[in-house]
């Protein structure tokens, strides 16, 4: 996907006036909220589910080499072929190699955040083949030419009204403002995609390395399609996915939906190992799994390696205030809200990414609701000082920053400011707010009141009463 | 004015002062009215005049260096022992989670940053689990709704604490506003850099503040009451914002 | 190859050489054994997944399930090649319609009938209320996958409490496929507003039988 998270500032004052967006963002988001607390609330065993989930991920962190190198074992045991990425230029090559190879004219895809990441789905139409995105929310989205703008939810910011258009210009649909009919459509169009495809693209949301499996979770049924009846399954998928044992996995099950959409487990959970087996009636002959570093293995290096233990499940999205007010594509890439907001600049630089991690009010909200506790907030404030050390911060900010810094090292200094403030500040407007301020104070006083300050500081105020009780 | 009241003095707890920049300047009555309460259930309050600003904003900027330094004077401005009170969860939760981490790399400055820490305590919270307060003797009056600041309850973890103590007051009609633990949209530097963001947030505070019909909102935090209370003074809406502490004091004694 | 080598050298670096299998014990997994009957409990979940539940014996329920049949407008019924009871209990149904019967086959070559596809099931799981089907033993899965309606034949004795019960006898010979079905297919992609049958089968029927 194109990155374009340095315009931040003005896609989210954009975001905040479009009022169709507004509607589709108070409207989902509160909905996956609720259910997901509902869920929680209805599951006894989540905090030791979110513990033990925390610390099988941390594990392979710290073995991920082990883990992976077994992963691609057992999964070539069984008739995968396993690929490595380096970068999105390398896996693009490798997508349409694979594609070339296997003589695949047509694709279709269920969702990958992975696959935006590497622009999938651009490198396979160059290479001459057409793809299809299944998943609903991915297929309105590809037909209106818009990135995805929620990582469970694509097309969270539109409408019937904006779907059924789409429809009407795109299939041949009648118009109607009935959802299910719009499903229906997009189900029967996509049915027979589903049954001529050469490939299936899937991502992954688990690898099991005792296993060599890839694991999808899904509602809607096309994961299973993609990887049932074509002659080939390619599943993209990042290195950091992997769990080490089957075992693990029902304790990421019971995460991962109730995090997500607040279900006790999603409509279909499929886990998928190698190849069709002689004697089975379907499958894929040929399964490629293209693992994805792109990034990965530099962050598992340094300070921010547990954003690594991300399941994608979207919980901090629809947590998080600030995601709540302008939506996903505001943040400029693949991953939106808290998560993006850490992640994206992890992978792409933080000079490419810098109002990111500013874009947040370190509430809290999002490390609460993280199934695999990670620690969020932590993070965006490590990602502020290191925009410090990098040289991204505006001179203006420095300068104040050190300004206010050596007047708080002096208390008589800080007294002496506070005394005259209070004096000027009542002249001016007796007591009330101040309603215009100069940058950097423009902001706040454009909607709100800003404080006076006080006719005497605190610290005078005391300094007084202790002379009078002696 | 008498300024110690009803002060035990065999049951004497030694508390210094960390009033917070922003009282100082904007709302000194609320550390007074700290000052206050604590002294009516039996503590001796140092204000130790030193102490300018635990750093937060820089902290939470991203500015390190300059945060260091504002550390460093706290950490010289408080004394070795007693408790630290201050009528801010959010200047709570920067000594005590934010100090760990600027003085990570010094391990004396750290084991100091990290035994103040744990003598440092928002105002509710020392009332609550220190004092042992189930009533704080307050004559305040009026139908009062409580606005969670996020660092006093997702940093401290006091959610119960504030809550006890209004409802006993007798004059208090305390009533609970929906999304009482959402953002209030001040995030301290947010604020400035995402004013129409940090506004919208904002609204909908106001929005369920106004759904309860109280005449007060209240908090731990002076940024957000500060926040809200812009929004409020700007269009005019029936609410006041009153900081904790000052309802805790009550009418009486207030200058 | 050589992409693949110089991952595990950039992975090794932190982690100190080959690890090692995981160190101590992790914390307690979570507790979920539902207490009392599981099947009773999967009853309870499978229908808050969105599933329908009919119990056997199954000449008994063939009324029911036809009128279910009818009242989706299904009009052919298919059933795996090697599925002895799937292929019973549908023969039985076709008077209920009348239904005619069609092949796995002719539905993934794009028959235009609405179908209701039958498949005895590998396990059921109480916890999340999900019909557990492989491709082990050569059976079809169209009958979850294509079929409007997806009728799943639920031997009682299989019902499991929790998911590891269904996936421990499995892992020692994987087969390509372990599908766990929990409820019709569903989006809410849409104005987050959930609609019920997207790809896959938008009616969901499980028959417990003895």
């Amino acid at each position: 996907m194109e990155l374009n998270a340095n315009a931040f500032a003005r896609n989210a004052r954009k975001a905040l006036s479009d009022k169709t967006l507004q509607e589709a963002l108070g409207r989902t988001t509160g909905r996956f909220e609720a259910h997901r607390a509902a869920a929680v609330a209805g599951f006894p065993g989540f905090e030791a589910a979110r513990e033990r989930a925390s610390a099988v991920k941390i594990d392979v962190l710290d073995h991920l080499g082990t883990y992976l190198g077994r992963f691609i074992e057992e999964a070539e045991k069984r008739g995968a072929v396993v690929h490595v990425a380096r970068d999105a230029v390398q896996a693009r090559e490798i997508a349409a190699r694979i594609a070339r190879d296997e003589g695949v004219t047509l694709a279709v895809k269920s969702k990958s955040m992975a696959s935006e990441e590497i622009s999938f789905n651009e490198a396979l139409e160059a290479a001459g083949v057409t793809v299809v995105e299944s998943d609903l929310g991915e297929f309105i989205i590809q037909l209106a030419g818009e990135p995805p703008s929620h990582i469970i939810a694509p097309a969270v910011h539109k409408t019937r009204e904006e779907v059924s258009l789409l429809f009407e210009r795109h299939l041949g649909e009648p118009r109607t403002d009935s959802i299910p009919e719009l499903v229906g459509m997009a189900r029967k169009h996509l049915r027979a995609k589903f049954l001529s495809a050469g490939m299936g693209v899937s991502g992954g949301n688990f690898l099991v390395a005792d296993t060599g499996s890839v694991v999808l979770v899904t509602n809607e049924g096309n994961g299973r399609m993609g990887t049932v009846l074509p002659r080939v399954h390619l599943a993209v998928v990042g290195i950091e996915k992997v769990i080490p044992r089957m075992a693990d996995l029902p304790t990421f099950l019971r995460l991962l939906p109730r995090s997500a959409s607040g279900q006790t487990i999603s409509s279909y959970v499929s886990i998928l190992t190698g190849t069709k087996r002689a004697g089975d009636p379907e499958g894929p002959e040929r399964m490629h799994i293209l693992l994805l570093d792109c990034g990965r293995s530099a962050i598992l290096e340094g300070k921010y390696r547990e954003i690594l233990k991300c399941i994608r499940c979207g919980a901090c999205l629809n947590a998080c205030p600030v995601y709540q007010s302008v939506g996903g594509h505001a943040y400029g890439w693949v991953y939106s809200g808290p998560i993006g907001a850490v992640l994206t600049p992890l992978l792409v630089g933080l000079p490419e990414a810098s109002p990111l991690p500013d874009a947040s009010t370190l509430c809290g909200a999002c490390a609460q609701v993280c199934p695999v506790k990670i620690p969020l907030p932590d993070f965006l404030l490590e990602l502020r000082s290191d925009a410090r050390d990098q040289g991204l911060k505006t001179p203006g900010e420095i300068a104040g920053m050190k300004g206010y810094a050596g007047v708080m090292k002096r208390a008589g200094l800080l007294e002496a400011i506070e005394r005259i403030a209070g004096v000027l500040g009542q002249f001016f407007t007796k007591g009330k707010g101040i309603a215009g301020l100069p940058y950097p104070f423009s902001g706040w006083t454009e909607r709100r009141d800003f404080p006076a300050p006080a006719a005497q500081p605190f610290r005078k105020q005391w300094k007084i009463r202790r002379g009078v009780r002696g | 004015m008498p300024y110690t009241t009803g002060m035990d003095p065999e049951r004497s707890v030694p508390v210094s002062l960390f009033f917070t920049c922003l009282a100082d300047a904007f709302s000194p009555g609320v550390c007074s009215a700290t000052v206050e309460v604590l002294e009516r259930f039996g503590a001796t309050v140092r204000v130790p005049l030193s102490q300018t600003c635990c750093g937060q904003p820089a902290f939470n900027s991203g500015n390190r260096k300059e945060a260091r330094a504002m550390a460093r004077k706290f950490l010289r401005s408080f004394p070795d022992d007693g408790h630290i009170v201050t009528p801010s969860g959010s200047c709570a939760a920067m000594v005590k989670h934010g100090y760990p981490v600027l003085f990570r790399d010094e391990p004396r400055t750290l084991a100091r940053a990290r035994a103040v820490g744990e003598r440092i305590y928002e105002l509710s919270q020392f009332l609550v689990d220190i004092l042992g307060v189930t009533d704080p003797r307050s004559d305040f009056a009026g139908k009062v709704t409580y606005h969670d600041s996020c660092h006093l309850r997702r940093g401290l973890g006091v959610i119960e604490a504030p809550r006890k103590l209004l409802r006993a007051i007798p004059g208090v009609e305390f009533v609970e506003m929906e999304e009482s633990d959402r953002c209030c949209g001040f995030g301290g530097v947010f604020s400035l850099k995402y004013p129409q963001i940090s506004c919208k947030m904002t609204e909908r505070k106001v929005e369920r503040i106004l759904a309860t019909g109280a005449s007060y909102v209240t908090s731990g935090d002076l940024g957000c009451l500060l926040n809200i209370g812009g929004l409020i003074s700007r269009v005019g809406y029936p609410v006041k914002t009153i900081h904790l502490a000052e309802i805790l004091a009550g009418k009486t004694g207030k200058n | 190859m050589n992409e693949r080598e110089s991952l595990f050298r950039r992975l090794s670096a932190p982690s100190g050489g080959h690890g090692a299998e995981a160190a101590g014990p992790l914390p307690e997994g979570a507790p979920t054994a539902a207490p009392g009957d599981v099947v009773a409990r999967f009853a309870e979940t499978f229908t808050a997944a969105g599933g329908f539940l009919l119990r056997g014996p199954a000449e008994a329920a063939l009324s029911d399930l036809g009128e279910m049949l009818r009242a989706e407008g299904v009009t052919s019924l298919f059933f795996p090649d090697d599925d002895p009871v799937g292929r019973e209990v549908a023969e039985a149904l076709v008077p209920f319609g009348p239904f005619t019967l069609t092949t796995a086959a002719q539905v993934r070559g794009g028959s235009a009938e609405v179908t209701a596809g039958f498949r005895t099931a590998e396990a059921g799981i109480a916890e999340t209320g999900t019909i557990v089907e492989t491709s082990a033993g050569g059976k079809t899965l169209l009958p979850g996958l294509l079929a409007d309606v997806h009728v799943s034949i639920v031997p009682i004795s299989r019902v499991v409490a929790r998911m590891e019960e269904a996936l421990s006898p499995l892992a020692s010979d994987m087969p390509r496929n372990i599908s766990f079905l929990s409820g019709p297919s569903k989006t809410a992609d849409i104005e987050q507003t959930l609609t019920v049958g997207a790809h896959g089968p938008k009616k969901a029927i499980a028959l417990l039988l003895a």
